[in-house]
């Protein structure tokens, strides 16, 4: 064990040593101290949340209607529940969406709810839900609909597949029920599991679209920011055909064909994941871990992708778009790379991009000492040859796991046994390596970090950057230190690709030297130049 | 003015939020709290994002984290281990406990709770304050006076009489609150503010970081509102078994004196004679100055006020204030509208708009889809409301001008004056300026439609009836 590894655990120990004796329990094992010497390290993680820890989590709920159906812009999801978690979950500006054509549905914009009263939880509120839906067709005409159900639904035993089934049989619109009270699992991942479940289930595989030329399923980009957009723009560029994107900007209507895809990209793993493996096991379709964010990790994301077809003229073309790309892009990357270069940050989102952007930002000079996510699992930072020893709990077993079996008529492999082979070697096929890999020895991982250890890890590890969400945004400006939303990217983006790359450098390089630094001195800040050195003498002269 | 309820069962874009979200800004606006809500971790975690995101500060609320666990057997545990847990880290002087759909469903006892927790543990002065707040009980405007109501009733204690009066705001900015705290400072008028969210919501930067932010109501303070000369509620709207003020009266008779929000000419008059007469204090030449200024303001823009056709939706308390500003400025409001929980603001503006020329709609149950209805049937050309509106503004074009919360898609939502003569110029000049930039970037082509356009058809038909 390295001093810098050593003095890292101490902190950590530190800080861990302030919670009352049971909270320390439920939190020592989500936090690690990086040491490649003694991998592989064993995180904790999608474990219930510690009550009155003021976690950054969200509820299964919230993973399913907020982040996977949600983004689905040709479908109506209604929310069977009270007001809140409707309005809450409604999406306006992180997830993009256009229409190609003017008749084509876009509902995006709105927010549908059955705004349950006392009464409904009292007498049932099926009635409600089934009038809702017809006022829902007769208004919209919608091609389906989707059903997502709040706490009350669950405890008062409202039947939203039997009104599935009813709207299905009444009105011929395929009407999809998911059970996604707030209060299953032990954060929003459980709920991507259901609508994934659910989606795999009753729509994939329904559809006839033409399958085209090398063609695409983009899984687990939810076009923040429109990322999904730049990345469509290169993937277009070189000749791929995109079957279906799920769900940023998706369809309904295209996800019925996403079996007769070709090969799947998984960009966000964790809350993808299973329908990869249900597509690889249903249809033969391999999958392959991209990460579309950071300029490195695009290049090898379309070189994989060339080398899995494995024709030369394919491979060609991705090179001549790389080059080309490149050289847009690498004078003004050098601009912003001057100035942010030496500087260190903090990553704390979601369940994959605390692992995505490191890339983004080690290619502008700046290092990641810590990272973590809000709900991952262990596969995520520990990469999938864990996944056989996750031990299954009482909440991991309450969701559903479809048993898989190939499909008799669409089961295909593209590649040999030879081939799959030689390609496994050079590059994540099937498989993700996870957070821990590729961080640097001696940084800190997190697993659902709290406003408390964030504060602490604040003092201590002196980041100019954090990255979260808007939650946590403002006690980080408080502390006078650059916060960056990687959930809505502040309204910015797309960071994705090679061109959105540019713009989340000149994001950051703008953030770090907007002028109102210079004028604030937090305290603790000037307390550690007392401590240190002669910087602060230099500051005084 | 005609009522109507356009009752649906598909809520379609709705402008109320549930109910525990209001019971945020009352705890804020107490000293050293912490907010603790009872229910699954998504309730708290959805409602810091929004308030997050209005405030642009900071909002430190747990959660039980209830799951299906908690949900058969009940939350005592979760409930328990929680506040342990928001005690030692932030040490604070209360806990707020708000309830959700799923502890109110499950039929939790959290006051029982709360108590046994407190008896089986050495907590110092630590006070906690639990409210039943099920979503579905209620939207935010209920959830703020039921909180506030609430707060007192837990920390007030007998207390002897004072000269000091108790004024309890309703759901008005950071801003409006220091507006208020000037006006009365002005008048050398003795108070207790409450609930006090004007540092805690609208912060500052500071040279020490804060766990828990300072600012909010002295629990001191709280402790003797029993003991006040009067109390001043701005509450019409409000149920009376849901007002914080009436609790002082029943329990401890201290006289109430309710008033609306002082946002517009007449409200604000009508503040200033409360204060006046309860306090004796004289009203100083300084407010005189101002309201002469807001009555200038008022002239001034009539012109193009009397083109405003304007649809009002948001929380009760606020709607009904804005309506009066409408209706004083000659904006005619078309459609004035409450997601739920409106049915007083329907009676206290009948009376208000028995002199209007033509009928305004005032719906006590609706939603946005509703309004962009009507707005468009009625020729609506401005709407007053928070930032959902911006649909009306996409979908109908209709201008929207940004007001009650959430405000989230410009900044300063926190900051927003429009209480006071001077607050009002302000609230004023927004709506004012709204319909000018509007008339500004439509009128020519309106013009060229209604006159030239005219014109030639008029030459045409008059060339066809010479052949």
């Amino acid at each position: 064990m390295t001093d810098k590894i050593k003095k890292m655990q101490d902190t950590v120990n530190g800080i861990m040593s302030k919670y009352p004796a049971s909270a320390f329990k439920g939190r020592k094992g989500h936090v690690i101290v990086v040491d490649h010497s003694e991998a592989p390290q064993e995180m904790v993680a999608d474990t219930r949340t510690v009550p009155g820890i003021i976690t950054e989590r969200g509820c299964t709920y919230a993973g399913c209607k907020g982040v996977v159906v949600g983004p689905l812009k040709d479908t109506v999801a209604i929310t069977h529940g009270p007001i809140g978690c409707g309005y809450y979950s409604w999406l306006t500006r992180r997830n993009r969406g256009r229409t190609e054509k003017p008749e084509d549905h876009n509902f995006l914009a709105y927010c549908f709810s059955t705004d349950m009263q006392e009464t409904d939880i009292v007498f049932g509120g099926e009635k409600k839900l089934q009038k809702a839906i017809s006022e829902v067709v007769e208004i919209f005409h919608p091609k389906s609909i989707m059903i997502c159900a709040t706490c009350p639904v669950g405890l008062i035993g409202d039947d939203i597949n039997a009104v599935a089934a009813w709207a299905e049989k009444e009105y011929g619109v395929q009407t999809i029920a998911f059970s996604c009270e707030g209060y299953k699992g032990v954060s929003q991942s459980a709920g991507h599991h259901i609508a994934n479940n659910g989606l795999f289930k009753h729509v994939i595989g329904t559809g006839n679209a033409l399958k085209g030329e090398y063609s695409l399923n983009i899984l687990g980009e939810y076009n923040i920011g429109g990322d999904g957009w730049e990345i469509e723009r290169i993937l277009k560029t070189i000749g791929y055909t995109i079957m279906s994107v799920m769900s940023g900007d998706g369809t309904v209507e295209q996800l019925k064909s996403a079996h007769k895809a070709d090969l799947n990209l998984v960009q966000c793993h964790r809350s993808i994941n299973y329908v990869a493996e249900m597509l690889r096991e249903k249809y033969g379709t391999d999958w392959i871990k991209v990460n579309f964010l950071g300029i490195e990790n695009t290049i090898q994301a379309l070189r994989d992708i060339a080398k899995y077809f494995g024709e030369q003229s394919l491979i060609d073309r991705t090179e001549a778009v790389i080059a080309a790309e490149l050289a847009e892009i690498e004078p003004e990357m050098e601009k912003y790379r001057e100035m942010c270069k030496g500087k260190t940050a903090c990553l704390f989102v979601g369940g994959s991009r605390a692992n995505h952007f490191q890339g983004l930002y080690s290619e502008i000079g700046i290092e990641t000492v810590l990272a973590g996510f809000e709900f991952a699992h262990r596969d995520d930072y520990e990469g999938r040859e864990v996944i056989p020893f996750i031990k299954a709990n009482a909440d991991n077993k309450n969701i559903e796991n479809l048993v898989i079996t190939p499909d008799p008529k669409h089961y295909r492999l593209l590649l040999s046994k030879d081939k799959y082979k030689e390609l496994s070697q050079e590059m994540s096929l099937n498989y993700f390596k996870g957070l821990i890999k590729i961080m640097n020895d001696g940084n800190i991982v997190v697993d659902d970090i709290n406003h408390y250890e964030m504060e602490q890890f604040m003092k201590i590890l002196n980041p100019d950057i954090f990255a979260s969400g808007i939650k946590e945004k403002y006690v980080i400006h408080k502390m006078g230190k650059l916060s960056k939303q990687l959930h809505s990217y502040d309204y910015s983006g797309p960071f994705a690709g090679f061109k959105g790359a540019v713009i989340f450098a000149r994001d950051i390089a703008m953030g770090l030297t907007t002028p109102a630094w210079s004028l604030i001195k937090p305290k603790w800040k000037q307390d550690t130049h007392l401590e240190g050195s002669y910087v602060y003498v230099e500051e005084v002269i | 003015m005609a009522d109507k309820t356009v009752y649906r069962s598909a809520t379609e874009n709705p402008f109320h939020i549930c109910m525990p979200l209001g019971g945020i800004m009352p705890f804020k606006g107490i000293e050293g709290c912490m907010i603790l809500v009872h229910g699954a971790q998504g309730c708290s975690t959805y409602m810091r994002r929004l308030l997050t995101e209005h405030y642009s500060e900071s909002l430190e609320i747990g959660s039980t984290c209830l799951n299906e666990k908690g949900t058969i057997y009940g939350g005592e545990k979760n409930l328990k281990q929680g506040l342990e847990n928001i005690r030692k880290v932030y040490n604070p002087k209360v806990i707020g406990v708000l309830t959700t759909c799923l502890s109110e469903t499950i039929g939790d006892d959290v006051e029982r709770f709360a108590e046994e927790y407190l008896a089986d543990n050495d907590c110092g002065d630590l006070k906690i304050v639990t409210v039943p707040t099920p979503g579905y009980g209620g939207t935010q405007a209920e959830g703020f006076y039921v909180t506030a109501r609430r707060i007192l009733a837990k920390l007030t204690q007998p207390a002897p009489k004072h000269e000091k009066i108790n004024l309890i705001v309703s759901h008005i900015t950071p801003a409006d609150i220091r507006e208020i705290k000037r006006i009365l400072d002005l008048m050398e008028v003795a108070y207790t503010l409450f609930p006090d969210y004007e540092e805690t919501l609208d912060g500052m930067y500071r040279d020490e970081y804060y766990k828990i932010v300072p600012g909010g109501t002295a629990l001191a303070e709280i402790e003797k509102m029993s003991g006040a000369a009067a109390t001043i509620e701005m509450g019409l709207t409000v149920d009376p078994e849901h007002s914080p003020g009436q609790l002082l009266l029943d329990q401890y008779e201290v006289p109430l004196h309710r008033v609306p929000i002082p946002v517009g000419i007449e409200n604000c008059d009508q503040f200033f004679r409360v204060v006046a007469k309860v306090t004796g204090k004289k009203i100083p030449e300084q407010i005189d100055k101002e309201r002469r200024r807001l009555l200038d303001a008022m002239i001034d823009s009539h012109k193009y006020n009397a083109e405003g056709r304007s649809a009002i939706y948001g929380e009760p308390e606020m709607v009904y204030a804005t309506t009066k500003l409408c209706l004083e400025n000659g904006i005619q409001p078309v459609v004035v509208a409450c997601g739920r929980g409106g049915n007083k603001l329907t009676a206290l503006l009948a009376a208000e708009m028995e002199d209007c020329l033509e009928d305004v709609l005032v719906l006590s149950e609706s939603d946005l889809a509703d309004i962009r209805g009507i707005s468009a049937m009625k020729n609506a050309n401005v709407a007053i409301g928070h930032s959902k509106g911006h649909y009306l503004t996409e979908k109908a074009g209709l201008p929207l001008v940004r007001m009650g919360l959430p405000i989230i898609d410009r900044v300063g939502g926190q900051r927003l004056l429009s209480v006071g003569y001077d607050g009002t110029i302000q609230f004023l000049d927004r709506i004012t300026n709204t319909l000018l930039e509007n008339k500004q970037r439509t009128y020519r082509t309106q013009m060229y439609e209604k006159y030239y356009k005219g014109q030639r058809k008029n030459i045409t038909l008059v060339k066809n009836s010479a052949n």
